[in-house]
């Protein structure tokens, strides 16, 4: 029923009995953090009801948490787990049951307490450097040309064709065709 | 201080909680779904009323990702995948658990230690390991001699049945498997759409979206965008 080839057929073997014999409280949720990282940040910009400048600060943010999360996780689990050996010496415990233990806890802890109390210190002033940074850059390239500043005020070199007669050579010189002159605009880069 | 702690973390349940991925994830969800609301009103970076709005969002949202957890990991993932897994690894010859929780009874028992698993707390385990579980490997010997022996006395340790490979590490594994997948397509796929249907209509319907209406300025300042593009989602 099932076709699979054997190199896929022995490596998820593999990974389930090694999940079988060993698995960590934080496999999953690092899984989770992971996928929401790219999956939440993904969906809000598919949203098409809000507006473009909402939708990539609201991603960015939403990733910026997941990445909290996930860096969280893992150095909780790093600081903590050192302690199993020596927690199991004082009470006499088996070392991988105690270490089994905390890594819940270690997971618990984060969950409930590390990451929104690291997301409350620096998501705020990281969000709001970057939206600084981002109207910067938003007021640099708004789309408007600043010819006025920038474009240098050369006459306009009078119209000579010997068939026009004098009103069409006035209309003509009042006439100032600046995409025609290589002055200060720089469109596209 | 420390003793009565790592008294806990090493019981049986917690334990058997700390191998068991749908456990840890309902802990986990279920802590941030109260951690994450509170942080956020204790939070002076924001104004109140956004403290309040934000808290009762992140709540709910939680709260939603706990029900669909229940509602489709066990039956959908945990169960599905193992029946799948059977299907797969058909040729290693485990043994034929109608579902993944008499498989996660007879991992729950063999895991303590042999005199208790006869204890009257562990029997609604016990009860789940009837007499024609058997196995394949070891000319169809019963799993219930293996956790409580022959004389109903004696079991077998759990070092033993390791080493004899009588956990049945891939059976286990192929649950832990499917509920780490299940996890992340519950909290990470179907979790933010279906939130994005029901959690604003349940937010009008407590008043809790109107204050927002009324005071939403257009501004430039990170909180105001936020804010707005919450009351999009």
């Amino acid at each position: 029923m099932f076709i699979m080839s054997s190199f896929i057929y022995n490596q998820l073997k593999k990974t389930c009995e090694s999940l079988g014999k060993h698995n960590d409280a934080l496999y999953a949720v690092l899984a989770i953090a992971m996928f929401k990282g790219v999956m939440r940040p993904t969906f809000t910009m598919m949203d098409k009801k809000s507006d473009p400048k909402s939708k990539k600060y609201a991603a960015f943010r939403e990733g910026l948490t997941e990445a909290i999360a996930f860096g969280s996780y893992i150095a909780t689990h790093k600081m903590i787990l050192p302690l199993a050996v020596p927690l199991a010496k004082k009470t006499g415990k088996s070392p991988k049951k105690v270490k089994n233990g905390l890594s819940l806890l270690s997971v618990c802890l984060t969950a409930g307490i590390i990451i929104p109390l690291v997301c409350n210190w620096t998501l705020k002033p990281i969000m709001d450097g970057v939206t600084k940074l981002y109207n910067k850059k938003d007021k640099k390239s708004d789309g408007k040309l600043d010819i006025k500043e920038n474009t240098p005020q050369f006459p306009t070199p009078a119209v000579y064709s010997p068939n026009l007669n004098e009103e069409s050579k006035k209309l003509l010189n009042t006439v100032r065709i600046t995409s025609l002159q290589n002055y200060g605009m720089k469109v596209g880069g | 201080m420390l003793g009565p702690l790592v008294n806990v973390i090493t019981g049986n349940s917690f334990q058997t909680i700390a191998q068991n991925t749908d456990a840890a994830v309902k802990i986990e969800t279920a802590l941030k779904a109260v951690g994450r609301p509170a942080f956020t009103l204790i939070d002076k970076n924001t104004d109140k009323d956004t403290r309040k709005y934000a808290a009762a969002k992140e709540l709910l949202y939680q709260l939603l990702c706990f029900g669909i957890y229940l509602a489709i990991i066990p039956p959908v993932f945990k169960n599905g995948g193992f029946k799948l897994a059977q299907k797969i690894f058909k040729k290693e010859g485990m043994p034929a658990f109608k579902n993944a929780k008499q498989m996660l009874a007879y991992h729950h028992l063999a895991y303590m230690k042999p005199e208790e698993r006869l204890l009257d707390k562990n029997k609604k385990f016990l009860d789940l390991i009837t007499e024609d579980l058997t196995n394949p490997k070891d000319n169809n010997a019963k799993l219930l001699d293996y956790l409580i022996g022959a004389d109903k006395k004696s079991g077998i340790h759990k070092k033993t049945l390791e080493k004899q490979g009588k956990m049945f590490d891939l059976a286990k594994g192929s649950i832990e498997l499917s509920s780490i997948i299940g996890s992340v397509v519950g909290l990470t796929i179907l979790a933010p759409e279906i939130s994005h249907l029901i959690l604003h209509p349940i937010m009008s319907a407590l008043h809790l979206d109107s204050k927002e209406k009324t005071e939403a300025q257009p501004s430039k300042t990170a909180d105001s965008v936020q804010k707005n593009l919450d009351k999009n989602a």
